[in-house]
């Protein structure tokens, strides 16, 4: 190294004496035993990994598996255009209409659920804990239920999606409200204004835009949610999907499976293009980008005199707000989403008469859901089963987590080497995420032949698109300062990653990966209904054989998993604080 | 006491011609600068007159648009990689808003001024060797926050989270020390107090220091030398000994020839008076 750096004077060399004078490092017990639990969870994925026994060899056996399939079953075929619009409108009106009611649902909820807005404690553990129920119980179980319920159609569905959904919506909502800035609530609220215009004047517009991000997110999971529902009998692509696979046209099946996928990208990609206009009009962007802008605009002097945006307005003009360029796009994007929404209504073909009747159906099908019990089943088997399921998550969770920190990282703009690799990694993300995991677990499990190994791996990749995304945008989110003044001591990229970015998203990773075992969980359950082994295949055998008692039971223990894990969830977040 | 006040003063800053632009925003025009070894520089202006931009390029934080940075007798813009890092190391940077990692414990904080000196990436506290430990538990115990060592960084006030910072910068083992507005976010007296701890390292171990601020009181009291800085070039450079506030807010407000800063000046003036 040729340095004309002048030789470095240690400072203050080391004291006797500070070491026993620092105070011990604290260990509080309930911080360990979280460490604990981690590693605990940590090794039993890696066991559930060997267990199932994702390998080479068994990628290579799938492999020529696969190649056999495709000899066997020759072309993908396609429904006709006819049918394949009637049946593409009638998935898109359900899952539409559907994530609407969950939307209007969880307002209330959210108002309740949410610390600043809950008008007493009481209020707030019972919508939290409404909200964890429909979370937990799968929408195809909802379905089930509905279907016995409601003449077929698309109203079963819709109920399912629509209360399944009210789990997340109303927990992102509220989160939401928790996070906005109190003041203009106060100010709002001190010019006396009630209690619902202190939300509709305060608190709605601070929020709107993470709502609408919320109900577009959720609404592109629904629809890569849908496929399942058709195997229980709700109509729509699923269904169609389901019969041609029960009738071995597997040439058919992979066609609508096509289409689906196709549909799920389409939808993204529109969800996406509506995300980034709202933020980009909105002055509610709270990214690191605007903040630093913001900040930049504070410091600098400035250098024009603020001219009035219209010249020489009078009160009457200024009565009719100008039709600028953004007050276009937003109407037109206004009456675009009513008219989405009434065509989903309208094509969903609702039997508003069933609203009516089924009333008189409940007791005669509660009595058949209750008590719970295994019927036929040996208790040994279903916990077998269940543990199965389990196992799945861990191990897709495991692979997803291990593939997102390495992608997300490269992805997130203060970690990335260059803007080319961020882009390049955003790309990829974006395009995962556009694979519904489900119509992959489907695909894989028919054309492999294998179907906990090919499930996991469905699982496995799908999450990355969730995850990678969640873990960019967290390193992003870091106060750029420490990371700044890291940098400034001389520390290396890799440094400034460990030592400042990852300590500042290290709970917000921890949270979502918890988030995503949660999500595996009952997508794991799901994978059963279509041959991914696990609880899932007895949960179908069961509802077929009508044998409701045993659904009940079943629903019962992914209930308990569930809540186990939203516990653990809730616990590692007031440990790691 | 080290050997650098027995040798004969020698430039360690200097910046010759420095601009710099920000899209159509000048935030440096011109700016010529030596600093001598050892001196206490206070670099004085309001907010946007490019105090900020001026040091962050004595660390390379921004590079220049025109114009020439040399410290510590290398020429910065030119540096990269390795050894950019080596010449960083040897600036300790300390910013108006402290910079700590908050989720982190104040003695990892102290460590991570280290990282240049140590291989690979760092993370918890068992990742650092005890060495390293020992003298940030010696920097930490100089700045009154020993017991404080195991507490979170977020936990404490604003003028102990500064202090933590200079911990920061001293576990480099600094020739030079760059601190940007150190108490503009700090009430009157952390402000003493940090001001304080900042010039009593800079005569104990003979650091070179650039401070930014903008009370014109504090410079006086804490600054060898006082350098004015508006629209981004000095208007004022010269010794801060035997100058009355007076003095300098007379010069100062001489300079400031655009009546909303002359304005600004005066009113900074009178709320100081009146206080």
């Amino acid at each position: 190294m040729t340095s004309t750096l002048p030789p470095r004077v240690t400072l203050r060399p080391p004291a006797s004496g500070v070491a026993e004078r620092a105070p011990r490092p604290r260990r509080e017990p309930e911080r360990i035993a979280a460490v604990l639990t981690l590693g605990a969870l940590v090794i039993l994925a890696i066991g559930s990994l060997v267990d199932i026994d994702i390998s080479l060899p068994r990628m290579l056996q799938s492999w020529s598996n696969a190649e056999r399939f495709f000899e066997r079953v020759g072309a993908v075929t396609f429904p006709e255009t006819g049918e394949l619009l009637t049946l593409t409108a009638q998935t898109l009106g359900l899952v539409l209409t559907g994530t609407l009611l969950a939307a209007v649902l969880s307002v209330p909820l959210a108002y309740l659920a949410a610390s600043n807005t809950s008008p007493g404690r009481t209020w707030r553990v019972v919508a939290r804990f409404l909200g964890v129920l429909a979370r937990a119980v799968p929408d195809v179980v909802l379905a089930m239920v509905f279907v016995l319920m409601f003449s077929l159609g698309s109203l079963p569905g819709i109920l399912a999606i629509g209360i399944h959904s009210v789990g997340m919506i109303s927990k992102m909502f509220a989160d939401a409200i928790e996070q906005i800035d109190e003041g203009p609530r106060l100010a709002i609220r001190a010019s006396g204004a009630s209690t619902l215009q202190q939300f509709t004047a305060g608190v709605l517009p601070q929020v709107l835009p993470s709502w609408v991000a919320t109900v577009l997110h959720r609404n592109d999971i629904n629809l890569r949610g849908s496929v399942i529902l058709g195997y229980v009998g709700v109509a729509g692509l699923g269904l169609e999907m389901s019969y041609a696979f029960k009738s071995l046209e597997y040439g058919r099946g992979l066609g609508i499976a096509v289409v689906i996928f196709v549909l799920c990208v389409l939808m993204e990609i529109v969800s996406s293009t509506v995300r980034a206009v709202m933020l980009g009009s909105g002055n509610t962007a709270t990214g690191p980008f605007d903040r630093l802008l913001r900040r930049f605009r504070r410091s600098a002097p400035a250098l024009t005199p603020r001219r009035p945006l219209t010249p020489a307005a009078t009160p009457e003009s200024a009565l009719h707000r100008p039709w600028t360029g953004g007050r276009v796009r937003n109407s037109i994007a206004g009456v675009l989403t009513a008219i989405a929404i009434v065509a989903g209504v309208v094509v969903s073909d609702i039997q508003w008469n069933d609203f009516l009747t089924f009333w008189s159906r409940v007791p005669e099908v509660a009595v058949r859901f209750w008590p719970p019990s295994f019927g036929s089943y040996e208790v040994a088997t279903m916990l077998e089963a269940m543990r199965e399921t389990i196992m799945i998550a861990l191990a897709a969770t495991l692979m997803t987590l291990v593939a997102s920190t390495v992608i997300g990282s490269l992805a997130a703009r203060n970690v990335a080497p260059n803007s080319t690799t961020r882009s390049g990694f955003r790309l990829l993300l974006v395009t995962v995420r556009g694979i519904p995991e489900l119509i992959l677990a489907i695909v894989l499990i028919v054309i492999s032949g294998l179907g906990t190994q090919a499930g996991t791996i469905a699982l496995a990749v799908g999450g990355i698109g969730l995850l990678g995304k969640l873990i960019a945008d967290s390193l992003e989110e870091v106060d750029s300062g420490p990371e700044r003044a890291l940098t400034a001591t001389g520390a290396t990229r890799l440094q400034v990653y460990t030592g400042a970015t990852v300590p500042q998203s290290a709970q917000a990773m921890l949270g979502h990966t918890f988030y995503l075992l949660d999500t595996n969980i009952r997508a794991a359950t799901l994978l059963g209904i279509v041959g991914g082994g696990g609880i899932g295949y007895y949960l179908l055998n069961s509802s077929q054989g009508s044998n409701y008692a045993t659904v009940t039971a079943i629903v019962l223990m992914i209930l308990v998993t569930v809540l186990v894990i939203e516990g653990l969830a809730i616990w590692m977040r007031r440990v790691f604080r | 006491m080290p050997t650098t006040q027995s040798t004969p003063p020698e430039t360690v800053v200097e910046l010759a011609g420095l601009s710099k632009q920000f899209g159509s925003t000048t935030a440096l025009d011109g700016v010529s600068l030596t600093v001598r070894r050892g001196e206490v520089v206070v670099l004085l202006g309001l907010s946007g007159s490019g105090k900020s931009t001026l040091l962050r390029h004595i660390d390379a934080l921004d590079l220049p648009s025109a114009g020439s940075v040399k410290v510590l007798g290398e020429d910065v813009p030119a540096l990269s990689g390795r050894r950019l890092r080596a010449l960083r190391s040897r600036v300790g940077f300390i910013f108006q808003q402290f910079e700590l990692v908050p989720s982190l414990s104040v003695l990892e904080n102290v460590l991570t001024g280290a990282l240049a000196e140590l291989r690979g990436p760092r993370l918890g506290l068992w990742s650092y060797p005890k060495s390293k430990k020992l003298r940030a538990l010696a920097h930490l115990d100089r700045v009154g926050l020993l017991d404080r060592a195991y507490q979170r960084a977020d936990t404490l006030s604003g003028g102990q989270q500064q202090r933590v910072a200079i911990a920061r910068a001293l576990m480099q083992n600094p020739s030079i020390l760059l601190a940007d507005e150190p108490v503009a976010s700090l009430d009157p007296e952390s402000s003493d107090q940090v001001m304080a701890l900042i010039r009593e390292i800079a005569y104990e171990e003979g650091l070179t220091v650039l401070c930014s601020l903008h009370q014109v009181d504090l410079a006086i009291a804490w600054a060898d030398r006082i350098v004015g800085l508006r629209h981004g070039a000095v208007v004022l450079d010269m010794p801060a000994t035997g100058l009355s506030k007076a003095q300098v807010m007379e010069i100062y407000g001489r300079v400031a020839t655009s009546t909303d800063e002359f304005e600004a000046v005066q009113t900074e003036l009178m709320n100081e008076a009146a206080r």
